[in-house]
C-alpha cells in the first residue's frame, strides 16, 4: 500500500472511514488513514495473540522496529488467544479483510488452508532481512513448510517444563554440585525423588503441581511421554493409525500415579503453590518471569526423561501471511521485514521464557546468560509434537476429542487402558474424518514438507 | 364518514361503522407502524435472517470461513442424531434445569415472604437479595471458582473441608447450580415480591375476621394469589437454565468441566462452530436445540390454557 495521494476527498474518505472502522472495528476501513497520521510511506496491519508479558514484550519489539523503520507504520491488534482468534483469523482472509501479518501456533498451520487461507513467504525476500533456512533447526523450519512452500516462520519454541525450588530440593538432598536438579532417568527415580522432596517440603502444599484436571496441559503432557516412550500416531501416508495403546497406557499410569501416591492435589493452583513452597511444578516456560518476578531460588528443566528419552512438548509462535487477493507490493515487503526483525531480535522475547528459533540468537553471550532459560535450551532439539494433520495443534481439535480423556485418567474416574483405546478410536474417526476448510481428509491434505 | 346516525338505514350504519374502524385500523398502521418499524427492521435483521439463514447452513457443510459450501441434505441432522456427545451435552443442561428451577422458585418466594414481611430496613433487604443480579455473568462466575477452589477457597476453608468442588463430576455442576442460585435468583424475587404487594390486603383482613390462621392466610390467599407469578417465574426459569453458558464456562477455565460434565447444549454447538469450524453442523444442532426450547415454551402455554379452561 504506497502513501495515498493527499486530496480533500481522501482526507475526508480516510475519516469517513475511520469512523466507521471505530464503531465496528472492520480493521481494513481503516484505508491509510492511520499511515497517513504517522507520515509512513507503507502501513503494516498486524495481528497477534499475545496477552501479559509476552504483550509487554511484543510490544517493545514493536516500538523498536518503528524506531529503526521510521518509513514503516505497524499498526498492531492483540485478539484474544484460542478458537477466538482462529476464529477471527479465518473469517478475515476468506472475506479478504486480512492483515498483512499475523502469528499462528505452528500446530494449526496445517489445518488453516495453506493456500487458500495463508499465503506462502516469500523466501528470498527472508534472505534479504536476514532469515534462512540454515539459522534454524531443521525439525522446526520444516513443520511450517507445506508443498515445498514455507507458510509458518517460526519466532520461538515453547515448552512445557519441571520447574523446582532449589531452596526444597537442596533441603532433600536432590541437588547436584553445579546446583542444578539431578537428572533422573526412570520412573522409580522420579517418584524417588518425589519422595523425598515431599519430606523436605512445607506441610499442606502439594509436591508437584501437575494440572490435573486441565486438558490442555494433561494433553501436552501426554504427547512428551508418549513421545519418550517412541510412541507413533500415523502412519507417513496419514491413511493408518499407528497409536500404540500400550505404550499410552504406561504412559496415563505414570500420571495417574501422581495423584494416587499424594503428590498432586487435583484442582490446587500450580503456580501460586510453587511459589508458596512446594518444591516442584510442571508449567509452561511462559511461566518463567511469574517465578523470576517472585524472587524465587529455582531452576527449571525440560520434563524428565521418564521413559529413557528426551522428549518434551513443544509448541511455536510462528509468523504468517493470512491470505490476500492481492497481496504484494511495500506492505507485503513491510510485512516480511517485520517478521524478519522480530524473528532476528528476539532476546527480549526471550525474556518471557520463550526459546527464539533463531539459532543464532541462542548462541550470543546475552542468552546464554538467562537463567533459567539458559538450562532448557536443550528443549529445542527433542521436541514432542501433535502429528503434521489438520486436525492437531494447539487448542485444536485433537486437543480438544483427547485431552478430556486423559484427564478422566489422570482424575482417577476412568481406567488408563480402557482409556488408551478411546483415544485410538477418537484417533481412527479424525483421521478419516474430512477437514471442514477444505473437505479434504488427513490423508488427501497435502501437508507434506 | 360524519354522517349522523338517524338519517341512514340501519344496514348503512353497520356498513359505515366498518368502514370507520379500517379507516382507524389503516391510520393506526400509519402511526403506529412507523413507531415499531425501526425494532421490526432490527428484529428481521437480527434474528429472522440468521434464524432463516441458520436453517439453510443446516443442510451444508458450511465451515468458518463461509465458502464452498456443499448442500448435503439432511446429513448434519442423521449425525447429530448418533452423535453421543451432542446428548450427553444435552443431558447436562437438562439435568442443571432440573437443579436450578425448584430451587430458585422455592428461595425466591422465601426471600420474597421474608422481604414483604420484615419491617425494618426493609430497602437493605431487598437490595441484599437483587444486587447480585445486577453483575456481569463473568464477575460472578470468576467470584464463586475463587469461593470454590480447592486449597484456597473460602468455601472450604470456612467448613474445614476439601470438597474438590471444581474438579470432580459429582459436585462441579452444584458448583454452578449454587453459583446460578446466588447470583439469578433476584430477578424471580423481584417478581414475588411485586406479586405479594399486589395482594389486595382487605382479603387478609376479611380472612383474620373469619379467624384464619397464619397458615390457612397462607395456603388459601397468598399461595392461589401467586399461581400466576410461579407459572411465570418456572417459565422463565426452564428456559434460561437450559440456555446455560455463560457462567459454566468461565467457572470451568473456558473447558468443559471434569471428564465434560459442565458441557452444556449450547457451549458444544459453540466447539462444533469454532474450534472445529464446522458451521453447518453447529447450524443444525442450533436449530435442534431452537426446536427443543419452542417445544418446551408451547408446552407451558398448552399446561396454561388447560389449567386456566379447567378453573373456569
Amino acid at each position: 500500500m504506497g502513501r495515498p495521494d493527499l486530496s480533500r476527498r481522501h482526507l475526508l474518505g480516510a475519516a469517513g472511514g475511520l469512523t466507521v472502522a471505530a464503531s465496528f472495528g472492520f480493521a481494513a476501513l481503516g484505508t491509510g488513514a492511520d499511515a497517513l497520521a504517522s507520515g509512513a510511506d507503507t502501513r503494516v496491519r498486524y495481528w497477534n495473540l499475545f496477552s501479559g508479558g509476552d504483550g509487554a514484550n511484543m510490544i517493545a519489539m514493536l516500538d523498536a522496529f518503528r524506531h529503526s523503520h521510521p518509513d514503516i507504520d505497524v499498526k498492531d491488534s492483540t485478539l484474544q488467544w484460542g478458537n477466538p482468534f482462529y476464529t477471527k483469523l479465518a473469517m478475515a482472509a476468506a472475506g479478504n479483510r486480512a492483515p498483512d501479518l499475523g502469528v499462528m501456533h505452528m500446530g494449526r498451520v496445517t489445518g488453516f488452508s495453506p493456500g487458500r487461507l495463508l499465503d506462502p513467504w516469500d523466501v528470498d525476500l527472508l534472505a534479504k532481512y536476514g532469515v534462512r533456512e540454515q539459522d534454524y533447526n531443521p525439525a522446526l523450519w520444516k513443520r511450517g513448510v507445506i508443498d515445498g512452500k514455507l507458510y509458518a516462520l517460526p519466532l520461538d519454541i515453547h515448552v512445557q517444563l519441571c520447574f523446582y525450588r532449589k531452596d526444597v530440593l537442596g533441603k532433600a538432598g536432590l541437588l547436584g554440585d553445579d546446583g542444578r536438579m539431578i537428572p533422573v532417568t526412570s520412573t522409580d527415580e522420579w517418584f524417588d525423588v518425589l519422595k523425598k522432596a515431599k519430606s523436605a517440603q512445607k506441610k499442606g502444599l502439594q509436591t508437584i503441581g501437575l494440572w490435573t484436571n486441565d486438558q490442555n496441559f494433561q494433553w501436552w503432557f501426554f504427547v512428551a511421554f508418549y513421545t519418550q516412550l517412541g510412541g507413533k500416531w500415523f502412519d507417513d501416508a496419514n491413511t493408518e493409525v499407528l497409536f500404540d495403546p500400550d505404550k499410552a497406557t504406561q504412559v496415563l499410569e505414570f500420571l495417574r500415579r501422581h495423584v494416587t501416591d499424594g503428590y498432586v492435589i487435583p484442582g490446587a493452583p500450580t503456580g501460586e503453590q510453587f511459589i508458596n513452597g512446594a518444591p516442584f511444578t510442571w508449567e509452561g516456560n511462559w511461566s518463567v518471569p511469574v517465578f523470576s518476578g517472585a524472587k524465587l531460588d529455582y531452576g527449571a528443566t525440560p520434563l524428565p526423561p521418564v521413559f529413557g528419552r528426551q522428549a518434551t512438548h513443544a509448541e511455536s509462535h510462528a509468523f504468517v501471511l493470512p491470505h490476500q487477493a492481492n497481496r504484494g507490493g511495500a506492505t507485503n515487503e513491510g510485512a516480511h521485514r517485520l517478521a524478519a526483525y522480530v524473528v532476528t531480535h528476539a532476546l527480549q522475547w526471550a525474556a518471557g521464557g520463550h526459546i527464539p528459533a533463531y539459532t543464532p540468537t541462542l548462541s550470543t553471550a546475552a542468552y546464554k546468560k538467562l537463567t533459567p532459560q539458559n538450562e532448557y535450551v536443550s528443549a529445542m532439539d527433542h521436541q514432542a509434537t501433535e502429528p503434521k494433520v489438520w486436525f492437531a495443534g494447539s487448542t485444536g481439535v485433537l486437543a480438544q476429542d483427547l485431552g478430556p480423556v486423559v484427564v478422566s485418567s489422570t482424575m482417577g474416574s476412568a481406567k488408563p487402558a480402557s482409556v488408551a483405546q478411546t483415544m485410538k478410536k477418537h484417533l481412527t474417526k479424525l483421521l478419516a474424518s474430512k477437514n471442514p476448510m477444505d473437505g479434504r481428509t488427513a490423508a488427501q491434505g497435502g501437508a507434506v514438507a | 364518514m360524519t354522517t349522523s346516525a338517524h338519517t341512514v338505514l340501519p344496514g348503512a350504519r353497520a356498513r359505515t361503522a366498518t368502514a370507520t374502524a379500517t379507516v382507524r385500523r389503516k391510520q393506526g398502521f400509519q402511526h403506529g407502524g412507523w413507531f415499531v418499524a425501526p425494532f421490526l427492521a432490527l428484529f428481521a435483521l437480527f434474528v429472522v435472517w440468521p434464524l432463516l439463514r441458520g436453517v439453510y447452513l443446516s443442510f451444508t457443510d458450511a465451515n468458518i470461513s463461509g465458502d464452498g459450501a456443499n448442500f448435503v441434505g439432511l446429513d448434519n441432522y442423521r449425525e447429530a442424531l448418533h452423535d453421543q456427545a451432542m446428548w450427553d451435552a444435552l443431558g447436562h443442561s437438562a439435568y442443571f434445569t432440573l437443579l436450578v428451577v425448584p430451587c430458585i422458585t422455592l428461595l425466591a418466594f422465601l426471600l420474597a415472604m421474608l422481604a414483604h414481611h420484615i419491617e425494618r430496613g426493609k430497602w437493605l433487604w431487598r437490595l441484599c437479595f437483587f444486587v447480585p443480579f445486577l453483575l456481569p455473568s463473568t464477575v460472578a462466575a470468576n467470584m464463586f471458582q475463587w469461593l470454590f477452589t480447592q486449597g484456597i477457597g473460602l468455601v472450604n476453608e470456612t467448613f474445614g473441608i476439601t470438597t474438590p468442588w471444581l474438579t470432580d463430576k459429582s459436585y462441579a455442576m452444584i458448583a454452578i447450580v449454587i453459583e446460578t442460585l446466588w447470583w439469578t435468583v433476584g430477578f424471580s424475587f423481584l417478581l414475588y415480591l411485586a406479586a405479594l404487594q399486589g395482594i389486595p390486603g382487605h382479603l387478609y383482613e376479611a380472612a383474620k375476621l373469619d379467624g384464619a390462621n397464619a397458615w390457612d392466610r397462607m395456603v388459601h390467599i397468598t399461595l392461589p394469589m401467586l399461581r400466576n407469578i410461579t407459572g411465570l417465574v418456572i417459565a422463565l426459569q426452564v428456559l434460561a437454565s437450559l440456555q446455560l453458558f455463560d457462567q459454566a464456562v468461565v467457572m470451568m477455565d473456558f473447558g468443559p468441566g471434569p471428564e465434560l460434565s459442565t458441557r452444556s447444549f449450547v457451549q458444544y454447538t459453540l466447539e462444533q462452530g469454532f474450534t472445529s469450524y464446522r458451521v453447518g453442523y453447529a447450524s443444525a444442532m442450533s436449530i435442534i436445540f431452537f426446536v427443543i426450547i419452542a417445544v418446551v415454551a408451547l408446552a407451558r402455554m398448552w399446561l396454561l390454557r388447560t389449567r386456566e379452561e379447567g378453573a373456569r
